[in-house]
């Protein structure tokens, strides 16, 4: 009971109790066959009739049992194989039981086969041997002399029974008998007929008659005598003696023999039989002992093996969890809860293991957390970034590009993202344009050791751009320096309105400072021409007069002046319209078409180019370039006007071109073309551009010089040569933001 | 493995033994069935060859048991053949070594008989006579019937270290094969 119940115990959960009861039963069963072989190898046993039922039985239980364990052997070589957990420490602990237990197994088994040879083998020896055969032929020899002195006494019967006939014989038979103490005597006719016959017991009425064999021997011999069991096994000594009549007779007398001496021959036949038996049957014995021992030992060890693989089995499970447990967490599954199998030492370690692993699984879900807190964070401060209208600009300590957003692209219209790990520098070979702003950049950030701040002027592909960078090196807390950040804002529009503001402003001033007094001045020229021209004599009023109109023509000139400042200065009210924009400039140049000398391209995008603004400001706006174009070209020329739709950023704008071949714009006045009072002209305000350029960024547009058509050489040549070289050409280009039809 | 091994060891000491000599065992050399009066009795004549190995227990004081098996089996058509009936004389035969004769004892009719040579002793046994099987009432006219006979040793009642061998060793494989024949109503 105590067996089954640490049997049950030691496999809880995974082997069922049915299991473990059934093992329990097994072992039973091989033990009571194995008892029941052992006692059927006794002779006496009522159980040597089952030996080899018995025999069978166990050589089935052990080649099962062989089975059993030959299929674990099998199964636990696949499990090591394939490397599954504490498949080597099940194969370890296997081995080792197995080569524990069978080392004494085998120590035992060697020495009992041997004693039991050894001691199979000293039950025989010589001497007994001889003792043996020599009291058998003691008893044989004394049996022999009985019988010979037997033959002798039935010789004198027979010589006594010579002479009498048949029925004497009869008669003298009985007085022979019990003179002779026979127990039977028969008288035979040579045929083997009975003549007469005596018995010690009347019942026996017949008497007992020689085999054929006997009759054989007799007529060869003449006599016979032989020991033989007559009846009811006694044993009895036949004679048989021929009676040596004129008829030959035979006379058969049994002796009894003398019950000691029968006893004694009996027993000493037993005796001997029984050894000549026991030793015929020594390697029989021999052999079967061990085959019980063989098997008592088989079967005791492979249930062994088997109970150690299933208890080793069930030893290591907790361990083989462990084992899972590990690798799942190690590939990054803290979820994993491992069976507590026993409350003992493992299961403690199993316990531990999931306490571990939650807190393991809670720690990584914390990092997790700060993680994603973190990544928030970093894509928050990217939108942030991304959405700044200035440009971001980190580097690092060799001042590779680290990262880069979106206004940047916007203001370089170069995707700097694309160049993350390369130089500014590098961005130079592939966009020429931006050489001087990303060179300037480069070299501030290299010198630079504390906060710098810098204007950039560039001409950038719309056009003049101004840049302001502010940059910051970055040292980490050891105070080497680990990059950089720039951050640069577009503030072209910014400086230009400041400008515009200023220019406005003087304008103002100007014309109310200016116009004011113009009109006394213009009336007091007048007057004084009108008073003094009846007394002053004829040359000094004609030089009154010319002075008066000089001054009157002067004043209205300054008026003139004056008027277009705060033209310049006032906003323009706008009306705004829809506006087909090829339209506008066709009605516009219909104006020009007549003029002389002058032939004007025109390439208009097909469908309706449309607008929203104030067509008498764009009206202006086309007659100041047109007028400005004519200037320039002075009497012969081509003028080239495109309207097209163009994508930038987005966004639709409608794209106006104008081109001349007249001088070209020098490239110092490139940058100061649309500020006030710049001209080349020799008449002019010089307002004409920048009224142009204060009309079209009132209507969200921009404007531009096309530098794309300036030659510098023959920029160079015209400089040279004084005023104006031919077939040069200066453009313009305009855009303005499109109408969708869906805002018409 | 010991025991593995040991046991190899003396199949091997047997095999060698056991595929000499073949001439040996008992073979039925007639069997018959006569009606006599109301029942049928068997005839048959065996012939006995002892392997030396039978012999050698013999004369070590071995008593060796043989069973005249005989069977009437009624033939069926659709199902295995039907036993009637089944009977067995069994002998024991064994030696003595006091009077060096073989005695003969034949346990069905419990007769005794002792020879002095061997050979006589299994001619004793070749020939059984007037064994009564089967009533004549017992077989119907119309079937068809079977006959047959065996001779047997009983191993079983060999001594038992004896056994083990005996199961395995050729040399004690002595009994006869059936010997079957029809019988005629």
């Amino acid at each position: 009971m105590v067996f089954i119940q640490r049997l049950v115990c030691m496999v809880p959960d995974k082997l069922k109790p049915p299991i473990g009861v059934s093992i329990f039963i097994l072992f039973a069963l091989i033990l009571l066959s194995l008892q029941l072989m052992s006692s059927a190898t006794q002779e006496s046993s009522e159980l040597s009739a089952m030996y080899s039922w018995l025999l069978l039985v166990n050589a089935l239980g052990s080649v099962v049992l062989l089975g059993l364990v030959g299929a674990n052997i099998y199964s636990l070589a696949r499990h090591t194989k394939r490397r599954e957990a504490g498949s080597r420490l099940t194969a370890r602990m296997v081995s080792l039981f197995v080569v524990l237990a069978l080392a004494p197994a085998a120590i035992v088994f060697y020495f009992s086969m041997q004693f039991l040879h050894q001691g199979i083998d000293s039950w025989f020896n010589v001497e007994i041997d001889r003792a043996m055969e020599d009291a058998l032929e003691l008893s044989q020899a004394s049996l022999d002399q009985r019988m010979r002195w037997h033959l002798r006494q039935a010789e004198q019967l027979a010589e006594k029974l010579r002479n009498s006939s048949e029925t004497l014989a009869t008669l003298e038979l009985e007085n022979l008998r019990e003179l002779a103490e026979a127990s039977e005597m028969t008288l035979f006719s040579r045929q083997g007929r009975i003549i007469a016959s005596s018995s010690i017991d009347p019942g026996d009425i017949l008497p007992s008659l020689p085999d054929e064999h006997t009759w054989l021997q007799l007529r060869q011999n003449g006599d016979y005598v032989a020991l033989a069991p007559v009846r009811d096994d006694e044993l009895m000594i036949r004679v048989i003696v021929s009676v040596k009549t004129k008829d030959p007779q035979y006379l058969q007398v049994l002796y009894p023999v003398p019950v000691r001496i029968a006893d004694l021959a009996d027993s000493v036949e037993f005796a001997f039989v029984r050894y000549q038996e026991m030793n015929f049957l020594r390697n029989s014995l021999k052999l079967s002992f061990s085959l019980a021992l063989s098997l008592v030992l088989l079967m005791s060890l492979l249930a062994a093996i088997w109970v150690a693989f299933i208890s080793i089995r069930n030893i290591i499970a907790p361990v083989k969890e462990l084992v899972k447990g590990t690798q799942a967490v190690a590939s990054g599954h803290y979820d994993q809860i491992v069976p507590v199998l026993a409350q003992d030492d493992l299961g403690f370690l199993v316990e531990s293991f999931n306490d571990m692993t939650q807190r393991i699984a809670r720690a990584h879900d914390e990092t997790r957390l700060a993680g994603l807190e973190v990544e928030n964070q970093r894509a928050y401060l990217e939108t942030i970034l991304a959405n700044l209208t200035a440009g971001v600009i980190s580097f690092d300590a060799n001042y590779k590009i680290r990262t880069a957003n979106q206004a940047a692209y916007r203001i370089f219209h170069i995707h700097v993202n694309h160049f993350i790990g390369r130089s500014l520098l590098e961005l130079v070979t592939d966009y020429s344009e931006l050489a001087e702003p990303l060179k300037s950049i480069q070299r501030l950030l290299e010198q630079a050791d504390d906060i710098w701040q810098q204007r950039i002027a560039f001409l950038g592909s719309n056009g003049r751009q101004e840049l302001l960078c502010r940059g910051t090196p970055l040292f980490s807390q050891e105070g080497s320096r680990v990059g950089a950040v720039v951050v640069f804002d577009d503030v072209t529009d910014l400086i230009q309105a400041q400008k515009n503001a200023a220019w406005g402003e003087v304008a103002r001033r100007l014309a109310h400072e200016i116009k004011n007094p113009l009109t006394p001045i213009q009336l007091s020229a007048e007057r004084l021409q009108h008073k003094l021209a009846d007394k002053l004599e004829a040359g000094d009023a004609e030089m009154l007069q010319r002075s008066t109109r000089t001054i009157v023509q002067q004043v209205e000139a300054m008026k003139e002046m004056v008027d277009d400042f705060s033209e310049y200065a006032k906003p323009s009210k706008k009306q705004t319209v829809s506006i087909d924009l090829s339209a506008l400039v066709q009605e516009v140049l219909a104006l020009y078409m007549a003029r002389p000398g002058v032939k004007f391209k025109t390439a208009y995008e097909a469908g309706r180019l449309m607008i929203k603004g104030d067509p008498v400001s764009l009206r202006q706006v086309l007659h100041n370039l047109v007028k400005n174009a004519l200037e320039a070209i002075d009497v012969q020329g081509v003028i080239e006007i495109g309207v097209h739709r163009v994508q930038k950023n987005n966004a639709d704008f409608i794209e106006i071109t104008f081109y001349d071949d007249g001088p070209g714009i020098k490239e110092e006045q490139m940058e100061k073309i649309f500020e006030p009072y710049v001209t080349t002209k020799a008449k002019g305000t010089g307002l004409g551009l920048a009224i142009v350029k204060k009309i079209i960024e009132e209507h969200g547009g921009a404007i531009w010089v096309d530098a794309s058509r300036r030659l510098p050489e023959m920029a160079d040549v015209s400089q040279s040569s004084g005023s104006r070289c031919d077939k040069v050409g200066a453009g313009f280009i305009i855009q303005l933001p499109a109408c969708n039809f869906e805002q018409l | 493995m010991p025991i593995l091994s040991t046991l190899l060891c003396f199949f091997c000491l047997w095999w060698p033994i056991s595929v000499s000599a073949d001439e040996f065992g008992v073979v039925v050399k007639s069997a018959e069935m006569k009606l006599q009066g109301d029942s049928y009795v068997l005839a048959a004549e065996f012939d006995y060859q002892l392997s030396m190995r039978a012999k050698e227990a013999l004369e070590n004081g071995i008593p060796l048991y043989w069973v005249v098996q005989v069977k009437v089996l009624q033939h069926r058509d659709m199902l295995w053949n039907k036993t009637l009936v089944e009977g067995s004389i069994r002998y024991k035969i064994q030696y003595h070594a006091l009077l060096n004769m073989y005695r003969i004892k034949n346990e069905y009719t419990s007769e005794v008989t002792n020879f002095s040579t061997l050979a006589a002793a299994l001619d004793s046994m070749s020939k059984v006579r007037n064994f009564s099987v089967i009533d004549k009432a017992a077989l119907a006219s119309d079937q068809h019937y079977f006959a047959a006979v065996q001779v047997k040793l009983d191993r079983d009642s060999l001594p038992l270290p004896l056994r083990p061998t005996a199961y395995v060793s050729p040399q004690w494989f002595l009994s006869s094969a059936w010997y079957v024949w029809s019988l005629t109503n």
